[in-house]
């Protein structure tokens, strides 16, 4: 009797897990957040969900699960199910997780639901400094060396990596001093703890706006509308053009093995919640760029980040392992 | 006249005032359960308002902020478990209080000279929010270096009976606090390889187990001992002690704004240093610190509650949160379509006075519910040990969990609880070890900052340390502190100025 229970609900549960992928969803979706509360990944995650939440007619139920440069929250997510109910709401830092020996994993081992939005990185800088585009700031480096402070976040952080692809390009002694973040770092710029700053354009342009700091360069290739008097950095450095445009970007992700009606499902809901006008209002205010990619796309995305930001730690020589351990190919 | 009109938008329209009067009802209750922080519950009505008018959703998590950060200590005088780390200094001696069978003053107390100290943290707010921002930021890493030092002196008031015990406390506190990955070079410290150490050990896992399931365990000691009667009378205290408490309760409140202001501190800071003024300036306590005095419990209540008007003025004026929660409000105001930023204030200058006058209304509110109900928590205290403890222990548990959704979290604040429970009999106190956790970050990290400003030059250090003003000050208030707990200023110094 008791056998024949358990083969019964054996056969239910594996029914009603079938009936589950069909109906997906059936129950409310956790989505886990890696970065604390307030902070721009947690801002996109809050502001696109409500409308996803509409398309998918079921609660997507947030937590922030900060920690380890957000590896916690990644390992974490890849512990449960492959269901499609555990949402990893992330930005671009599992990306560098194998060449930092932070995690075995990255966003490879894992399906893109969708790569909602990117920002664009800019240099900024206090406004009393003598200098007020990249060339300046290259000169007056080599004329006082260890002279500049820049803030940064953490080896792997995204100033890390800009203040690397410039150290490709030209030798550059400057101080360097990590906050936790760049909403800290860009409060020690204007209480002059700091002289200069990579940060994203939307942590930024408040401030820039109000005239609290000045923008002396801009890390991509085309200009920007939010700043029509800042020339791109590639007309400075040239060389950089084959790793730009490079930025941060905020995605959706599950596990690997997820079903993928299942996938498609939350792609859609995900992408379209990223086309709302109400999103699209808040990502140009704060100059980042909505893209709503999945699929192979946002993984030729996502590989060409890792392969450039791999390379560059590496040769900047604060990589423990080799891109080439990994597979991940230079850039071209 | 304008800004009055914005100032009194919350208090005329029925719905707004309803939304602060709820706001501050849930936050008083979130804020008392260990572990459900502010931060938190804001955070998830971030997503839960959205669809809201911007100024209803405000209302809601404004009431919540003001009302979580006063009911942080009603746990702490009732249970001795702090409902935050700026509740910590409370239940030094609002718990003793209680166990006295004074629960209601203690509350009551509390209370007024929370509401007493938000007033102060909302007029300063008013009234000189640019100049205080300004002052604010030009806090450099050795400024916050200093303040941390300044903060660790605290173990001298909080050692209780043996200094040295005290201090090996502290330092255990600051060893706890080292765990995780370096915050400068993301170098594993103390983690031995699990990922879950990497955050570190959480420091409101350490307060939940060293207060709350020491004294639980400790109380199994006095299972015969029946529960002290709650006097309940003159719970709401008289104007006679409100006058007399007032200057101290104003001078822990500028404490509290000015250290709640400052981007790398917050209402914990605040309430610690307040309490070690408190203990230093009054003279002749009806009762000692420690064993519930009055004026223990009043300081860290203005200061912290203080502390939540300052944290809005960088926040209002520059767009730089002052503390954990005014970050989620930037992050809802921007979800809005509002730009917190240093602009707001010229593209929406109602914004501040809308602020500055609910945060008064929800001050009222907290006035109004901290006052009601107090007999009936009273009774907690007077609870058979039989259901109190093992209310202790769910209280923690849940508060545990909620931090991080984690079942390590759990463990640790159990092992805390245990290892404070022994500390506890054998004389140490828990509260430097909790003062180490919370100030171990801060110190590490500035004082790394700051030497590394310098490229490790520590006689560039001092010569730009004394080149500027404010430094200077910090660095002379840390040496007068020091000096006045050394036995050359008690034995020598002090008896001769007293005489003279």
């Amino acid at each position: 009797m008791k056998k024949f229970l358990a083969t019964t609900l054996a056969a239910l549960s594996l029914i009603a897990g079938q009936a589950n992928a069909a109906e997906y969803p059936t129950k409310d979706i956790q989505g886990v957040i890696m970065w604390g509360a307030g902070g721009s990944t947690d801002t996109v995650m809050r502001s696109v969900t409500p409308h996803v939440e509409k398309l998918l007619g079921a609660d997507v139920i947030m937590t922030n699960k900060t920690g380890g440069v957000g590896a916690i929250a990644t390992k974490y997510v890849f512990t449960r199910k492959a269901d499609g109910y555990t949402l990893l709401m992330g930005a671009e830092n599992p990306q560098m997780y194998k060449v930092l020996g932070l995690a075995p994993i990255d966003y490879s081992d894992m399906i893109p639901i969708s790569i909602l939005a990117r920002g664009t990185p800019i240099m900024v800088a206090s406004n009393d400094a003598p200098y007020n585009n990249m060339q300046e700031l290259i000169d007056y480096v080599k004329a006082n060396p260890g002279k500049v402070k820049a803030g940064s976040t953490g080896q792997g952080g995204m100033a890390s990596i800009v203040m690397s692809m410039l150290q490709s390009q030209v030798k550059l002694d400057t101080t360097t001093i990590p906050y936790d973040g760049d909403g800290p770092a860009l409060t020690a710029l204007q209480g002059g703890a700091i002289d200069i700053m990579p940060a994203v354009l939307g942590a930024a342009i408040e401030h820039v706006k109000a005239g609290r700091m000045k923008v002396i360069g801009l890390i991509d290739v085309d200009a920007n509308p939010l700043l029509p008097n800042v020339t791109p950095i590639t007309e400075t450095l040239p060389g950089l053009k084959s790793m730009l445009p490079w930025g941060p970007f905020f995605g959706v992700f599950v596990k690997a093995g997820t079903p993928a009606n299942i996938v498609s499902k939350l792609s859609d809901a995900f992408n379209a919640g990223a086309q709302t006008d109400d999103f699209k209002a808040l990502m140009a205010q704060r100059g980042y760029t909505v893209m709503g990619i999945s699929g192979d796309t946002a993984k030729t995305f996502l590989e060409s980040y890792r392969s450039v930001s791999s390379w560059l730690v590496y040769d900047a020589g604060f990589a423990k392992q080799s891109p080439d351990k990994f597979g991940i190919k230079r850039p071209q | 006249m304008e800004a009055l009109s914005y100032f009194a938008s919350s208090w005329i329209h029925p719905e707004l005032l309803a939304l602060t009067a709820l706001g501050t009802f849930l936050g008083i209750y979130v804020g008392a359960i260990p572990g459900l922080s502010v931060t938190m519950a804001v955070s998830i009505l971030i997503s839960f308002t959205f669809s809201w008018d911007v100024n209803n959703a405000l209302c809601l998590m404004v009431g919540i902020y003001m009302g979580g950060v006063y009911g942080g200590s009603r746990t702490a005088i009732l249970l001795n478990i702090p409902g935050a780390p700026s509740a910590i200094a409370t239940a030094l001696d609002g718990y003793p209080m209680a166990q006295r069978g004074e629960a209601g003053q203690a509350i009551g107390l509390s209370t007024v000279m929370s509401v007493i100290g938000g007033f102060v943290g909302i007029i300063v707010l008013a009234v000189a929010a640019p100049t205080v921002s300004e002052f604010a930021i030009k806090f450099q890493p050795r400024d916050y270096l200093m303040l941390g030092l300044l903060g660790i002196l605290l173990v001298g008031s909080l050692s209780g009976e043996s200094l040295s015990k005290g201090i090996f406390a502290g330092a255990l506190g600051i060893l706890i606090g080292t765990v995780g990955l370096d915050p400068m070079t993301a170098e594993e410290r103390f983690t031995f390889g699990v990922v879950e150490l990497w955050n570190g050990i959480n420091p409101v896992a350490v307060m939940i187990g060293m207060f709350g399931i020491a004294e639980a365990l400790n109380q199994l000691h006095h299972l015969d001992k029946t529960a002290v009667k709650q006097k309940v009378d003159k719970i709401i205290p008289s104007w006679k002690d409100i006058k007399k408490y007032l200057p101290l309760s104003l001078q822990s409140s500028s404490i509290g704004v000015v250290v709640g202001s400052l981007p790398g501190t917050g209402g914990d800071i605040a309430a610690l240093m307040a309490y070690d003024q408190a203990k230093r300036s009054t003279r002749n306590p009806e009762v000692p610190f420690g064993k519930g005095a009055r004026e223990g419990l009043i300081a860290p209540e203005a200061a912290n509650n203080a502390a939540v008007g300052g944290a809005y003025i960088p926040m209002l004026t520059l767009g730089i949160p002052g503390d954990a929660v005014t970050a989620v409000f930037i992050g809802a105001l921007f979800i809005h379509g509002l730009n917190p930023g240093p602009m707001l204030l010229t593209e929406k200058p109602e914004m501040f006075w809308f602020t500055v006058g609910n945060l008064t209304l929800a001050n009222i509110f907290v006035l109004i519910f901290g006052l009601t109900g107090i007999k009936l928590f009273t009774k907690i205290v007077e609870m058979p040990k039989g259901i109190l403890i093992p209310l202790i222990f769910l209280l923690s548990i849940v508060g545990a969990y909620a931090i991080n959704n984690s079942i390590a979290d759990i463990w640790w604040m159990l092992g805390f609880g245990v290892l404070g429970y022994f500390m506890k009999l054998y004389g140490y106190q828990v509260g430097p070890v909790i003062l180490g956790v919370i100030l171990s970050r801060l110190i590490d990290e500035n004082w790394r900052r700051a030497i590394m400003s310098e490229r490790g030059e520590i006689d560039s250090l001092f010569v730009n340390l004394f080149a500027s003003p404010l430094s200077v000050t910090l660095f002379c208030i840390i040496c007068l502190v020091f000096i006045s707990q050394t036995p050359i200023w008690t034995r020598w110094l002090k008896p001769r100025l007293i005489r003279s």
